[in-house]
Protein backbone atom coordinates (compact mmCIF):
# COMPACT_ATOMS: atom_id res chain seq x y z
CA UNK A 1 0.00 0.00 0.00
CA UNK A 2 1.30 3.64 -0.68
CA UNK A 3 -0.27 6.52 0.06
CA UNK A 4 -0.11 10.45 -1.30
CA UNK A 5 -1.06 13.53 -0.17
CA UNK A 6 -0.92 17.34 -1.75
CA UNK A 7 -2.44 20.78 -1.33
CA UNK A 8 -3.17 23.22 -3.79
CA UNK A 9 -3.75 27.26 -3.57
CA UNK A 10 -6.87 27.75 -5.74
CA UNK A 11 -4.97 31.39 -6.73
CA UNK A 12 -2.32 29.70 -7.71
CA UNK A 13 -3.87 27.39 -10.53
CA UNK A 14 -6.10 30.04 -11.45
CA UNK A 15 -3.00 32.65 -11.90
CA UNK A 16 -1.33 29.71 -13.99
CA UNK A 17 -4.33 29.07 -16.18
CA UNK A 18 -5.06 32.44 -17.09
CA UNK A 19 -1.07 32.94 -17.69
CA UNK A 20 -0.57 30.01 -19.64
CA UNK A 21 -3.79 29.19 -22.21
CA UNK A 22 -1.88 25.28 -23.00
CA UNK A 23 -2.17 24.13 -19.38
CA UNK A 24 -5.43 23.36 -19.14
CA UNK A 25 -5.07 20.79 -21.95
CA UNK A 26 -1.71 20.09 -20.83
CA UNK A 27 -2.13 18.97 -17.31
CA UNK A 28 -6.20 17.92 -17.53
CA UNK A 29 -9.00 16.09 -19.88
CA UNK A 30 -11.72 17.00 -21.84
CA UNK A 31 -13.91 14.99 -18.95
CA UNK A 32 -12.48 17.53 -16.23
CA UNK A 33 -12.57 20.42 -17.95
CA UNK A 34 -16.22 20.00 -18.72
CA UNK A 35 -17.08 18.78 -15.01
CA UNK A 36 -14.77 21.90 -13.78
CA UNK A 37 -16.53 24.30 -16.34
CA UNK A 38 -20.10 22.89 -15.45
CA UNK A 39 -19.45 24.03 -11.76
CA UNK A 40 -20.05 28.08 -10.24
CA UNK A 41 -16.22 27.78 -9.08
CA UNK A 42 -14.47 26.04 -11.43
CA UNK A 43 -11.04 26.98 -9.83
CA UNK A 44 -11.67 25.19 -6.72
CA UNK A 45 -12.06 22.27 -8.95
CA UNK A 46 -9.45 22.14 -11.10
CA UNK A 47 -7.10 22.77 -8.15
CA UNK A 48 -9.17 19.71 -6.46
CA UNK A 49 -8.23 17.53 -9.72
CA UNK A 50 -4.68 18.97 -9.34
CA UNK A 51 -4.10 17.67 -5.94
CA UNK A 52 -5.73 14.50 -6.54
CA UNK A 53 -2.79 14.18 -9.81
CA UNK A 54 0.17 15.39 -7.54
CA UNK A 55 -1.25 12.78 -4.55
CA UNK A 56 -1.59 9.76 -7.37
CA UNK A 57 2.80 10.55 -8.51
CA UNK A 58 3.30 10.89 -4.80
CA UNK A 59 2.53 7.50 -4.08
CA UNK A 60 3.80 6.21 -6.72
CA UNK A 61 7.39 7.89 -6.40
CA UNK A 62 7.34 9.24 -9.72
CA UNK A 63 6.00 12.76 -11.45
CA UNK A 64 5.71 14.34 -14.50
CA UNK A 65 9.82 15.09 -15.25
CA UNK A 66 10.04 11.35 -14.75
CA UNK A 67 7.53 9.84 -17.54
CA UNK A 68 3.70 10.15 -15.79
CA UNK A 69 1.35 12.46 -18.20
CA UNK A 70 -1.13 14.81 -16.27
CA UNK A 71 -3.61 13.57 -18.49
CA UNK A 72 -2.99 10.00 -17.49
CA UNK A 73 -4.56 10.43 -14.51
CA UNK A 74 -8.17 11.26 -15.03
CA UNK A 75 -10.20 12.04 -11.95
CA UNK A 76 -13.30 10.30 -12.88
CA UNK A 77 -16.81 9.78 -10.33
CA UNK A 78 -18.67 7.08 -9.98
CA UNK A 79 -22.43 7.01 -9.92
CA UNK A 80 -22.28 7.22 -6.09
CA UNK A 81 -20.26 10.47 -6.50
CA UNK A 82 -16.99 9.02 -4.96
CA UNK A 83 -14.03 10.26 -7.31
CA UNK A 84 -11.44 7.91 -8.60
CA UNK A 85 -8.88 7.37 -11.08
CA UNK A 86 -9.19 6.37 -14.84
CA UNK A 87 -5.63 5.75 -15.29
CA UNK A 88 -4.28 6.43 -19.01
CA UNK A 89 -1.86 4.60 -20.70
CA UNK A 90 1.40 6.24 -18.48
CA UNK A 91 -0.18 5.76 -15.42
CA UNK A 92 -1.16 2.02 -16.12
CA UNK A 93 2.20 1.43 -17.06
CA UNK A 94 3.81 2.60 -13.75
CA UNK A 95 1.04 0.63 -11.91
CA UNK A 96 1.81 -2.39 -13.58
CA UNK A 97 5.58 -2.32 -12.98
CA UNK A 98 4.41 -1.38 -9.36
CA UNK A 99 1.61 -3.87 -8.43
CA UNK A 100 -0.59 -1.27 -8.06
CA UNK A 101 -4.14 -2.27 -8.91
CA UNK A 102 -6.36 0.68 -7.82
CA UNK A 103 -6.44 3.72 -5.85
CA UNK A 104 -8.92 4.88 -3.09
CA UNK A 105 -9.11 9.10 -3.68
CA UNK A 106 -10.67 11.61 -1.31
CA UNK A 107 -10.43 15.23 -2.09
CA UNK A 108 -11.57 18.39 -0.72
CA UNK A 109 -11.89 22.24 -1.57
CA UNK A 110 -13.18 25.44 -0.14
CA UNK A 111 -11.99 29.17 -1.80
CA UNK A 112 -8.79 29.30 -1.12
CA UNK A 113 -7.07 25.65 -0.65
CA UNK A 114 -8.09 22.13 -2.23
CA UNK A 115 -6.40 19.12 -1.02
CA UNK A 116 -6.25 15.44 -1.95
CA UNK A 117 -5.32 11.91 -0.17
CA UNK A 118 -4.72 8.84 -2.40
CA UNK A 119 -4.23 5.59 -1.22
CA UNK A 120 -2.65 3.35 -4.21
CA UNK A 121 -3.50 -0.69 -3.49
CA UNK B 1 22.00 29.86 -28.95
CA UNK B 2 24.99 30.83 -26.73
CA UNK B 3 24.78 29.15 -23.57
CA UNK B 4 25.02 32.54 -21.80
CA UNK B 5 22.06 33.75 -23.97
CA UNK B 6 20.31 30.46 -22.75
CA UNK B 7 21.33 31.41 -19.40
CA UNK B 8 19.54 35.34 -19.38
CA UNK B 9 16.32 33.77 -21.04
CA UNK B 10 16.38 30.90 -18.12
CA UNK B 11 17.06 33.79 -15.22
CA UNK B 12 13.95 35.76 -17.02
CA UNK B 13 11.93 33.17 -16.70
CA UNK B 14 12.84 32.21 -13.29
CA UNK B 15 12.97 35.95 -12.10
CA UNK B 16 9.02 36.09 -13.24
CA UNK B 17 7.81 33.23 -12.38
CA UNK B 18 9.11 33.17 -8.63
CA UNK B 19 9.02 37.34 -8.17
CA UNK B 20 12.63 36.74 -6.98
CA UNK B 21 15.43 39.78 -7.37
CA UNK B 22 17.66 39.23 -10.67
CA UNK B 23 20.87 39.01 -8.75
CA UNK B 24 19.13 36.30 -6.45
CA UNK B 25 19.12 34.01 -9.77
CA UNK B 26 22.92 32.41 -10.03
CA UNK B 27 23.82 29.25 -12.19
CA UNK B 28 24.06 27.13 -9.02
CA UNK B 29 21.03 28.39 -7.27
CA UNK B 30 18.54 25.60 -6.17
CA UNK B 31 14.89 26.53 -7.78
CA UNK B 32 13.49 24.92 -3.99
CA UNK B 33 16.09 25.74 -1.03
CA UNK B 34 17.48 28.72 -2.66
CA UNK B 35 14.58 30.09 -4.86
CA UNK B 36 11.63 28.64 -2.61
CA UNK B 37 9.68 27.26 -5.81
CA UNK B 38 7.10 24.50 -5.33
CA UNK B 39 5.70 22.13 -7.86
CA UNK B 40 3.76 24.20 -9.18
CA UNK B 41 6.30 26.65 -9.94
CA UNK B 42 8.26 24.31 -11.93
CA UNK B 43 5.07 24.12 -14.20
CA UNK B 44 5.01 27.28 -14.40
CA UNK B 45 8.95 27.77 -15.39
CA UNK B 46 8.81 24.89 -18.00
CA UNK B 47 5.93 26.75 -19.59
CA UNK B 48 7.23 29.84 -20.28
CA UNK B 49 10.65 28.05 -21.22
CA UNK B 50 8.47 26.41 -24.19
CA UNK B 51 7.50 29.76 -24.94
CA UNK B 52 10.05 31.56 -24.92
CA UNK B 53 12.47 28.82 -26.98
CA UNK B 54 9.90 27.39 -28.86
CA UNK B 55 10.42 23.64 -27.56
CA UNK B 56 8.78 21.49 -25.89
CA UNK B 57 10.20 19.43 -22.44
CA UNK B 58 9.53 16.47 -23.01
CA UNK B 59 8.30 14.09 -19.95
CA UNK B 60 10.11 11.40 -18.60
CA UNK B 61 13.26 13.83 -19.80
CA UNK B 62 15.52 13.31 -16.03
CA UNK B 63 14.40 9.84 -16.09
CA UNK B 64 15.03 9.19 -19.96
CA UNK B 65 18.71 10.46 -20.13
CA UNK B 66 19.83 8.66 -17.03
CA UNK B 67 18.80 5.41 -18.85
CA UNK B 68 20.12 6.44 -21.82
CA UNK B 69 23.86 4.63 -20.92
CA UNK B 70 23.88 1.73 -22.84
CA UNK B 71 22.84 -1.22 -22.01
CA UNK B 72 20.98 0.00 -18.63
CA UNK B 73 17.90 -1.22 -17.40
CA UNK B 74 15.16 0.35 -15.27
CA UNK B 75 15.80 -1.94 -12.45
CA UNK B 76 19.41 -1.75 -12.20
CA UNK B 77 18.54 1.93 -11.56
CA UNK B 78 15.59 2.24 -9.78
CA UNK B 79 14.66 0.02 -7.04
CA UNK B 80 10.85 0.89 -5.72
CA UNK B 81 10.85 4.73 -7.01
CA UNK B 82 14.20 4.73 -5.12
CA UNK B 83 17.75 4.97 -7.17
CA UNK B 84 20.14 2.48 -6.88
CA UNK B 85 24.07 3.05 -6.17
CA UNK B 86 24.19 2.81 -10.42
CA UNK B 87 21.24 4.98 -10.53
CA UNK B 88 22.86 7.50 -7.90
CA UNK B 89 26.02 7.25 -10.60
CA UNK B 90 24.50 7.92 -13.74
CA UNK B 91 22.21 10.74 -11.97
CA UNK B 92 25.63 12.68 -10.33
CA UNK B 93 26.98 12.42 -13.76
CA UNK B 94 23.80 13.34 -15.66
CA UNK B 95 22.85 16.31 -13.23
CA UNK B 96 26.86 17.38 -12.56
CA UNK B 97 25.25 21.02 -11.84
CA UNK B 98 23.97 19.58 -8.51
CA UNK B 99 26.51 18.97 -5.15
CA UNK B 100 27.05 15.71 -5.54
CA UNK B 101 26.45 14.79 -1.88
CA UNK B 102 22.85 15.68 -2.47
CA UNK B 103 22.46 12.67 -4.59
CA UNK B 104 22.86 8.92 -2.89
CA UNK B 105 21.68 5.50 -3.42
CA UNK B 106 18.11 5.44 -1.84
CA UNK B 107 17.37 9.00 -3.46
CA UNK B 108 14.08 9.00 -4.40
CA UNK B 109 13.21 9.36 -8.19
CA UNK B 110 10.32 11.75 -7.29
CA UNK B 111 12.54 14.19 -5.50
CA UNK B 112 14.55 14.87 -8.20
CA UNK B 113 13.15 18.49 -8.93
CA UNK B 114 14.61 19.19 -5.54
CA UNK B 115 17.60 18.90 -7.12
CA UNK B 116 16.89 21.18 -10.10
CA UNK B 117 18.99 24.17 -10.03
CA UNK B 118 19.06 26.98 -12.61
CA UNK B 119 21.69 25.16 -14.63
CA UNK B 120 19.18 21.93 -14.87
CA UNK B 121 16.48 24.41 -17.03
CA UNK B 122 20.11 25.77 -19.08
CA UNK B 123 21.03 22.57 -19.85
CA UNK B 124 17.37 21.34 -20.83
CA UNK B 125 16.63 24.12 -22.70
CA UNK B 126 20.33 23.32 -24.45
CA UNK B 127 19.22 19.80 -25.14
CA UNK B 128 16.28 20.59 -26.90
CA UNK B 129 17.55 23.28 -28.58
CA UNK B 130 20.44 20.70 -30.05
CA UNK B 131 17.40 18.48 -30.77
CA UNK B 132 15.26 20.43 -32.82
Amino acid sequence: MRVGTDITEVGRIRELMNRHPEFRARVFTAQEIDYCESKRRPFEHYAARFSVKESVMKALGRGWLQGLEWTDIEVARRASGEPSIAAGGSLQAAMQQLGISRFVVSLSHCSTHATAVVIAL
Amino acid sequence: MEEKEIFEKVKDAIVDALGVDDDEVKAESSLFDDLGAESLDLLDIVFRLEKTFGIKIPRGAIQLDILAAEGVKESDVLVDGAVTELGAKLLREHMSEVKPEKIKAGFRLDDIPTLFTVQTFVKMVKAQLAAK
